[in-house]
């Protein structure tokens, strides 16, 4: 395998591929618009479909159609355009179809802005759409590593028959890194399987729906579905600590580019002898609750949680529910697409350390 | 001599094969089903009927049967449906539609590659009746979805069933776009100017005075416009498209919409273009008008303004390819 230099979004676009799914329906927005871009000129040379819907609307419920007649699809957006998304995302997952969805966020709220923001986690993990579902929800800190959650994203939908969000944000999105694919080539289409639509010649005819007039049906549909995002948050969460793993006098948490940033603080503290960590979830839903509460074990007993985020306090949440009241828990945040540096996460941490 | 078969416990009540028998020959029964509904039966003598068909086409509820002279049967019950009985209000023309769409699908030989795709409204529940695959969308998101599965299985006849709130309303940019991108499937849309699940509110299809909950003095179009010429806003996209409007409100109308929604699945089946039929419908209920009473209004209100014909045609020859400049 050779390192080729690309920019995060076309590198998505070509995990896409590289994971087996051909086909893409989307509308354009900074700062994901070069995953459109990229996969206009090369899904053809694989045999692949490319749709500009007139929408975010319109193009979730593309892939409510392609994805409910059993084939690997995929859409992009930003964050205004996931909030448009949210009615198709909640209709999918409620129809149990696989698929996979790229998050690139943008500062918000409303119009907000164009620059990198972590603005949307409460989006990604708790809002978007109505009901009780739950999307599974994948964090890079780097366009190699977005390269890898694609191909595990795309794995997750089908085995779990459930959406997947790929959160990264504009930072991850437009910058260039060197990255690795771990298939050559388009890579196996979905397996066969007796759910989908796709004409119903020979066989029982399938509904792909979300109605139940019952409540005792709608109930019994809701438990089975908790059941998966129970058996999915048992098997799939996903984390890493870095940094002073041993004994830390005092943990970070932070997700995607917020948590390289704090890595660099780390790195450059550690000259002068402190003894931080990072704990870094990587999948936003389901949350690492027990593998973070491990981590804040680490510290002596009054040890400060340092939470840092590219918003103005969400993740927070979660590290407080890792602590159980346990941890006093810290805020650095920013938002609006400015980006706290390592030298200003260092700043903090010196003030917070003994 | 020609004879009917009447299915008493599907029978509605709704009168509409008594007005449509030639000969006079059905009237309503003293005999109540177990759903409640007055069941017609067969009135004349035997040698009377010539097993015409009027009278099943008018059914909206597949509870009739017909055989001629010769004993040949004349209409046979489709397959294309499920036995399930709907749980349309006597007179609403959905079932004469659904009944329409599955009989083509049948008769192209394409139910087997058939994927339907159900709105929010009264057709809401249109996949527990339609005999092949089928979805539920959003409201008014079905051409989005539809696009999605023939893009992704091109070999697959897929169509929408839509009312006039969902495709006209709440999805007006949906459709707009799908049928601009000369998406190669079928939509077929109920005008019955009304909401109708929600239980009779104004649509963007509400004739300029019509009573709905939600215009209860009459439709004012000074404060709300004059209803949607859904069709005709089709037509006037460049992209090539097959657009037609006909009537579901009595048999003999019913008979050439079967043929414009036949033509409409067929220019699909031949990867053509956008196929697109509206049918202007009935809504008893809400209208607040007997089930013959609904056709009339349909023939006496909506006709003039919401015109019958095929309004758009692809051309027969494939468009020249633009001179490059």
């Amino acid at each position: 395998m050779t390192k080729v230099l690309m920019k995060g979004n076309e590198a998505l676009g070509e995990a896409a591929i590289r994971a087996g799914c051909v086909h893409f329906f989307g509308y354009p927005i900074t700062p994901q618009t070069e995953v459109p871009e990229y996969l206009v000129k090369r899904l053809p040379e694989v045999g692949g479909t490319f749709v500009q819907a007139e929408s975010e609307i319109a193009s979730i419920n593309m892939i409510y159609g392609a994805a409910g007649t059993g084939v690997k699809c995929l859409t992009s957006s930003s964050s205004p355009g996931i909030s448009l998304m949210a009615e198709g995302l909640s209709y999918i997952a409620a129809c149990e179809l696989p698929c996979v969805l790229i998050n690139i966020m943008r500062a918000g709220p409303g119009l907000g802005g164009i620059l990198p923001a972590q603005s949307d986690y409460h989006q990604a993990t708790r809002g978007h759409g109505h009901g009780d579902y739950q999307l599974i929800v994948l964090a890079p800190a780097s366009v190699q590593e977005a390269v890898d959650l694609m191909t595990l994203a795309f794995e997750l939908s089908e085995t779990y028959r459930n959406p997947v969000m790929v959160c990264a944000d504009g930072m991850i999105g437009q910058m260039m890194e060197p990255v690795e694919f771990p298939t050559e080539g388009r890579g196996e289409p979905m397996a066969d399987n007796d759910w989908a639509l796709t004409g119903s010649e020979g066989r029982e005819r399938r509904i792909v729906n979300s109605l139940y007039l019952s409540p005792e049906d709608l109930d019994a549909h809701n438990r089975k579905l908790k059941a998966k995002y129970d058996l999915i948050a048992e098997k799939e969460v996903r984390h890493e600590l870095y940094g002073e793993t041993e004994s830390p006098d005092l943990l970070l948490v932070a997700f995607g580019t917020m948590a390289r940033i704090c890595k660099s603080a780390i790195d450059d503290l550690q000259a002068g002898g402190a003894k931080v960590a990072l704990f870094r979830p990587i999948t936003l839903k389901p949350w690492p609750y027990a593998a973070c509460r491990e981590a804040m074990d680490l510290l002596p007993a009054d040890a400060p949680v340092l939470n840092v985020e590219m918003s103005m306090g969400q993740l927070i949440d979660d590290v407080r529910l890792a602590g159980e009241g346990s941890r006093r828990v810290e805020f650095l945040g920013a938002a609006g697409g400015v980006v706290p540096t390592p030298e200003q996460v260092a700043a903090k941490i010196r003030e917070l350390l003994p | 001599m020609g004879y009917i078969r009447i299915e008493r416990a599907v029978c509605k009540g709704c009168g509409r094969c008594i007005i449509a028998c030639p000969k006079d020959l059905i009237e309503f029964s003293e005999e109540i089903n177990e759903r409640g509904y007055q069941v017609v039966t067969y009135k004349g003598s035997p040698e009377e009927c010539g097993g015409c068909t009027l009278c099943a086409v008018a059914c909206p509820d597949l509870g009739i049967e017909t055989w001629n002279n010769r004993g040949k049967q004349t209409f046979t019950v489709t397959t294309g449906l499920t036995e399930k009985m709907t749980h349309y209000c006597p007179g609403c023309t959905h079932g004469v539609v659904h009944r329409i769409v599955a009989e083509v699908l049948n008769e192209l030989g394409l139910i087997g590659r058939a994927i339907g795709v159900a709105p929010v409204g009264c057709s809401v529940l249109a996949y527990e009746y339609f005999n092949f695959d089928m979805f539920e969308a959003a409201h008014g998101r079905a051409p989005a979805v539809a696009t999605g599965a023939k893009r992704a299985r091109p070999d697959t006849i897929v169509f929408t069933y839509q009312g006039d709130g969902d495709l006209a309303s709440i999805g007006g940019n949906e459709i707009l776009h799908t049928a601009n991108r000369g998406e190669k499937i079928t939509v077929i849309f109920l005008n019955n100017a009304i909401y109708g699940m929600t239980g009779g509110q104004m649509a963007p299809t509400t004739m300029p005075g019509q009573r709905t909950t939600t215009s209860p003095f009459g439709r004012d179009v000074e404060d709300t416009g004059m209803p949607i010429k859904v069709a005709e806003l089709l037509s006037s996209l460049t992209t090539p498209a097959y657009i037609a409007r006909g009537s579901a409100h009595d048999s003999k109308h019913s008979v050439r919409l079967k043929k414009m929604i036949k033509t409409a699945f067929q220019h699909q089946a031949d990867g053509r273009c956008f196929s697109f039929v509206e049918v202007l419908s009935t809504c008893p209920t809400n209208w607040g008008l007997s089930p013959n009473e609904a056709s009339a209004w349909v023939a006496d209100a909506m006709m003039d303004y919401y015109p019958l014909g095929v309004i758009k045609e692809p051309a027969k020859e494939p468009a020249t390819a633009p001179a490059k400049a």
